[in-house]
């Protein structure tokens, strides 16, 4: 049912030489790559770093390559997240600037280049180091207004974003790729149901981010420099971003501080309203975190998937197979009223 | 005993041991691989200790919800079918319950500490921690 993509095989040598000439035939001979760093293997991405070197000006860049594709994917096309970037950056946000976009010359498979912003994505630096203390004390604010400049973009800019499952029904989504997966979870089965029998009243659709959490973003000692991972990108109700970020997983340990184990939910509720952003009602945020650990869970039960069926063997993922019955846990949790 | 040593919790002892040793001289992904396999070889442990137990609570306690019997896996299907299908809202406490109840027994087995000190159970000995 799912792919691995044939690239992501290949052998780093031969995406360096074929980055170089992707590079080479968009800004001319003379330019170079060098100091090629593999950031990671996500969920959906491989993500190389490297230095493009043209005349007497280097500059770092980021190639996001597709790794994974599946009619069930909760991930957008490369295509589609660089349109992302395009609009995003345009109005100013926080984001990687878009360089260019791979074609089929390339030989790279689908994917494209950003611009690097420094900073640390590492949650157990971030939520450790002391050095990043003034940039937690300020995150909860910080996230609130990115949020609420985030959800100002007309969803009109980015219109084939109407049409994904997500922004059409987002507990359909989630409950037709857990279908797709042929697994019984009771847990799951009864956080379905409960969302199902309580949903929240609709909202005018608005740009979600869908993956905003510590781990996706970059910060310096002083705060966020950039928001990443689009993948999940779609359009939808204001709350889903605000119960994404409070879930109780991107806390870390840290459970006292709701807003990604940084800060309280007031200074993130404030901020977001103060620039502009909805009211935000904490009922309709809790359905959310709810929600939130559902799509958590599947996502888990996918990676687990790809490694049971041997697309994609990793112990990380076989790991996840296991991790998702404590996000059942909290989901229910939290359903329960017993956790905040 | 029809096998010789080292019996399996021997085995599975060897194996966290290398593990260990793996982890504390890799870095990166290496060492990140060689925590999962630890991570693992400890969920087999537990598993192993308290697998039977909670299958033959849980398929009782199925029976009784669905008025259904057979194997756990069918009585899981027939739960989640039911509860998708919105025929057991009328028992919802007894429904969350159990559902509650699994993921937790599923946590024991996985992170056993992550679990509210009231939910622990010590996996390896059946019993309630506290």
């Amino acid at each position: 049912m799912s792919v691995v993509v044939s690239s992501v095989a290949d052998s780093l040598e031969g995406i360096i030489l074929r980055l170089e000439s992707a590079v080479r035939r968009r800004l001319g001979s003379d330019a170079s790559i060098a100091n090629v760093d593999v950031a990671t293997l996500g969920a959906s991405n491989r993500t190389l770093l490297f230095d493009l070197l043209d005349g007497n000006t280097t500059r770092r860049l980021v190639l996001r390559q597709e790794t994974y594709r599946s009619p069930v994917s909760p991930f957008l096309s490369p295509h589609d997240q660089y349109c992302i970037h395009q609009v995003v950056h345009s109005h100013g946000l926080a984001i990687p600037e878009p360089i260019f976009e791979l074609d089929e010359t390339d030989e790279l498979d689908r994917g494209f280049v950003v611009a690097c912003i420094d900073g640390e994505t590492l949650p157990k630096t971030l939520l450790g180091d002391s050095a990043f203390a003034p940039a937690r004390s300020c995150f909860a604010a910080q996230s609130g207004e990115f949020f609420a400049r985030l959800h100002a973009i007309p969803v009109a800019e980015l219109p084939f974003l109407a049409d994904s499952t997500d922004s059409i029904d987002p507990l359909n989504a989630q409950r037709q790729r857990y279908d797709s997966y042929q697994e019984s979870h009771p847990g799951i089965e009864v956080g379905l149901r409960w969302l199902e029998n309580n949903r929240p009243q609709r909202r005018a659709p608005k740009l979600i981010h869908g993956d905003y959490r510590v781990g996706n973003l970059l910060l310096d000692h002083q705060g966020i420099t950039g928001v990443l991972d689009w993948e999940c990108a779609h359009q939808g109700n204001a709350m889903e971003d605000i119960g994404w970020l409070c879930l109780r997983s991107w806390r870390f340990g840290r459970i006292d501080k709701p807003v990604g184990g940084m800060g309280p939910r007031s200074e993130l509720y404030a901020a977001y309203s103060a620039n502009g952003g909805e009211t935000v009602d904490p009922e309709e945020v809790r359905w959310w975190e709810i929600f939130a650990s559902l799509k958590w869970a599947i996502l888990n039960i996918m990676q687990a998937d790809g490694h049971v069926r041997g697309e994609r063997r990793s112990l990380p993922f076989a790991c996840c197979g296991r991790n998702a019955a404590m996000i059942e846990y909290d989901m229910l949790m939290t359903i329960s009223g017993r956790f905040q | 005993m029809s096998h010789d040593r080292p019996d399996i919790p021997e085995i599975l002892a060897t194996l966290k041991e290398f593990t260990r040793g793996v982890a504390d001289k890799t870095q990166g992904s290496e060492r990140y691989d060689a925590l999962c396999a630890g991570f693992l070889v400890d969920v087999v442990k537990r598993e192993l200790a308290c697998v039977e137990a909670q299958d033959k609570s849980q398929a009782q306690r199925l029976t009784a919800i669905t008025g259904q019997s057979g194997e756990l896996e069918q009585l899981y299907e027939a739960f989640c079918h039911s509860v998708r299908g919105g025929r057991l809202d009328q028992q919802w406490d007894e429904v969350f319950d159990f559902a509650l109840q699994q993921v937790i027994d599923k946590v024991a087995v996985t992170k056993p500490d992550y679990l509210l000190p009231e939910h622990q159970v010590d996996a390896l000995a059946g019993n309630l921690k506290k």
